[in-house]
């Protein structure tokens, strides 16, 4: 997210360097190293070390008496893993997870482009209120969003819109879940765009549409791809909305919903192995973003 | 291309940026139009390139009544302050960008461009990003993209302000032989009256949103219209209840002067001096002296001397 978001002033990079090395506390000189390794080996690198090593069955075998590392013997189940992930409706969630939360991410990166679009440049009235409401899904519960969605687009829906236990309706839950990623990382960018950049294309002939695709977009578009990044992540791993939309149908199953339905039954293994593969998912998307954002930011800053 | 502005007016809320300006600026000249921040010389620059709309007044580019076109189909060519390059494009796709949007063939853009990077200069740099220009190399690129798409007029909005001291003098010059190359007309904004002097052929001097005077620049240095002008346009200084140049008043021995008083301070600036006189009727006068003059005259602080207007000076 820093390296798509951040964006250094136009500045020489060496020089912005330079001036960050200097600005730095040296907290990771004194102690503060050690704290932030240990705070973050506690929170993140330990409990996905033991969930990866869980799904891979990592498992070590000393033979005979003593603690001699070349008698051990590590074991890998990567057969187990294997089957774990192409079990009949493993293979099925996950592609449902994949495809609902490619397609989410990428609506809401030109949704999120849009309202930011919006936000940041149009006065109207209550615009607060909007501003506001970007947020709501990061305020709310998980679970609480799916209630609410029920109420709106379930059996019983108002409007006469049924979404209960569709695909559409998880797209739904997982569109307003990721939204406030994808909008909040666009907008700051969009705010310190030069307008001036903008004039220039007009004078030069260039009309809104082509400004917006050839002079905005291109300054905005390496935020964008950060947003879409954690937009992905975050549906790949959305479960409180989505577990009462699914309904338990094995078509609306998605992995995350697959992976507690497997805890439900005491397959911890097979759990581990399918959070594993969807770390190992979404830990690929973001770095591909956030290489791509950072590469293209190098060459035009 | 002539410009004619008539009655123009632009208001942002209660203030008045441009206030009934008219002025008339020649085909193929170089106007500056000359004042202190605030005056409204960048707005008027604006209302000229169809980026403001002006509340009252009609815009006018060789005839043609512009007041009402976007400034998309003005056809003139804007180089802002920040010089607005496009980050992600390199210097030749920037060049080439309002010949890309006007869809003519790409053999003839590239052409078109590889003519103007030589023209600014920028041959070798065709493929670099604006980032990796300096900034009198970002200035040229900004002035050979507005010129790609042959502008009825050029517009310069403070296009040395972001530059130090040498390269802008180095920039000047060459905007002026630049000018006499091809001849477009051309108007910039500045609040250096030494910069507009040196570069201009024609001057709009502008204080509070209005037009203060307007001519060549040399008669406005010898015949400014207001005190405002006279202080504006140079160094200047009172003597006897008269605005008047530092360098059109002389030292002359006490029984000589118009005036008697008593040197307070002398500051030598190289080349120049100034000595502070403070004169027998309680008023204090300045005077610009040449560092021979300086050195002949035996000029030291406290020296009784006499001051009055050279012979030779005004008119």
């Amino acid at each position: 997210m820093s390296t798509a978001l951040a964006t250094p002033p136009p500045a020489s990079r060496s020089r912005w360097r330079r001036l960050r090395s200097r600005l730095g506390l040296g907290l990771l000189a004194g102690g503060g190293g050690a704290l932030i390794v240990g705070y973050l080996s506690l929170i993140v690198l330990i409990p996905i070390a033991a969930l990866v090593s869980h799904g891979l069955s990592i498992s070590v075998v000393t033979h005979g008496a003593g603690l001699a590392f070349w008698r051990w013997h590590v074991s890998i189940g990567v057969r187990t893993f294997w089957e774990a992930i192409t079990a009949p409706g493993a293979k099925e969630a996950i592609f449902l997870s994949l495809w609902l939360s490619l397609s989410v991410a990428a609506i809401n990166a030109v949704m999120g482009v849009a309202i930011a679009w919006v936000l940041v440049r149009d006065k109207f009235f209550g615009k607060g209120l909007l501003e506001a409401s970007i947020d709501l899904p990061f305020a709310l519960p998980t679970i609480v969003a799916g209630v609410v969605l029920l109420a709106i687009y379930g059996v019983d829906s108002p409007i006469h819109v049924d979404l209960f236990e569709t695909w559409m309706g998880l797209m739904m839950a997982l569109l307003f879940v990721t939204l406030p990623f994808s909008v909040r990382a666009v907008q700051p960018v969009l705010a310190s765009l030069d307008l001036e950049s903008e004039a220039a294309a007009r004078t030069l002939g260039a009309g809104s549409v082509r400004t917006f695709f050839t002079v905005v977009l291109p300054s905005i578009w390496p935020a964008v791809l950060g947003g879409f990044g954690l937009a992905f992540a975050r549906a790949v791993g959305e479960f409180g909305s989505i577990s009462l939309i699914a309904g338990g149908l094995g078509r609306t199953t998605t992995a995350s919903y697959y992976v507690y339905n497997l805890t439900q039954g005491f397959l911890w293994t097979d759990a581990a192995a399918v959070s594993t593969l969807l770390l190992v998912l979404s830990l690929v998307i973001l770095v591909t973003t956030n290489v791509i954002a950072h590469r293209y930011q190098r060459r035009t800053l | 291309m002539s410009i004619s502005l008539n009655n123009l007016s632009k208001r942002y809320g209660s203030t008045h940026a441009v206030e009934n300006v008219s002025a008339e600026i020649t085909h193929g000249s170089l106007t500056a139009i000359l004042g202190p921040s605030g005056s409204g010389k960048s707005t008027l620059l604006k209302l000229i390139s169809g980026l403001e709309a002006p509340d009252e007044g009609r815009v006018i580019i060789d005839g043609d009544d512009v007041t009402d076109v976007d400034p998309r189909h003005r056809d003139i060519g804007f180089c802002f302050q920040s010089y607005a390059p496009f980050r992600h494009m390199n210097v030749a796709k920037n060049v080439g960008f309002g010949l890309k949007v006007r869809k003519r063939p790409a053999a003839e853009i590239d052409a078109r461009v590889k003519e103007l990077l030589a023209l600014v200069k920028l041959d070798d740099k065709a493929s670099r990003y604006p980032s990796q220009l300096s900034g009198g190399e970002r200035q040229r690129m900004a002035l050979a993209r507005a010129l790609a798409i042959e502008p009825r007029v050029l517009l310069l909005d403070e296009p040395f302000g972001a530059l130090d001291a040498v390269v802008r003098q180095e920039l000047r010059q060459w905007v002026k032989v630049l000018h006499e190359q091809i001849h477009v007309t051309t108007v910039l904004v500045t609040h250096d009256q030494q910069e507009a002097m040196e570069v201009a052929d024609q001057l709009i001097v502008m204080s509070a949103g209005r037009v203060v005077q307007s001519g060549n620049p040399l008669a406005l240095y010898e015949s400014p219209a207001t005190d405002f002008v006279h202080e504006f346009l140079g160094p200047s200084t009172v003597f006897g209840g008269v605005v008047t140049r530092p360098h059109d008043l002389e030292l002359v021995s006490v029984y000589d002067g118009a005036m008697k008083g008593r040197i307070t301070s002398i500051v030598s600036l190289g080349f120049e001096a100034q000595v502070t006189v403070e004169l027998s009727d309680g008023t204090t006068t300045w005077v610009q002296l040449s560092r021979n003059e300086l050195s002949k005259m035996g000029l030291r602080v406290a020296l009784l001397v006499g001051v009055r207007r050279r012979t030779d000076a005004d008119f």
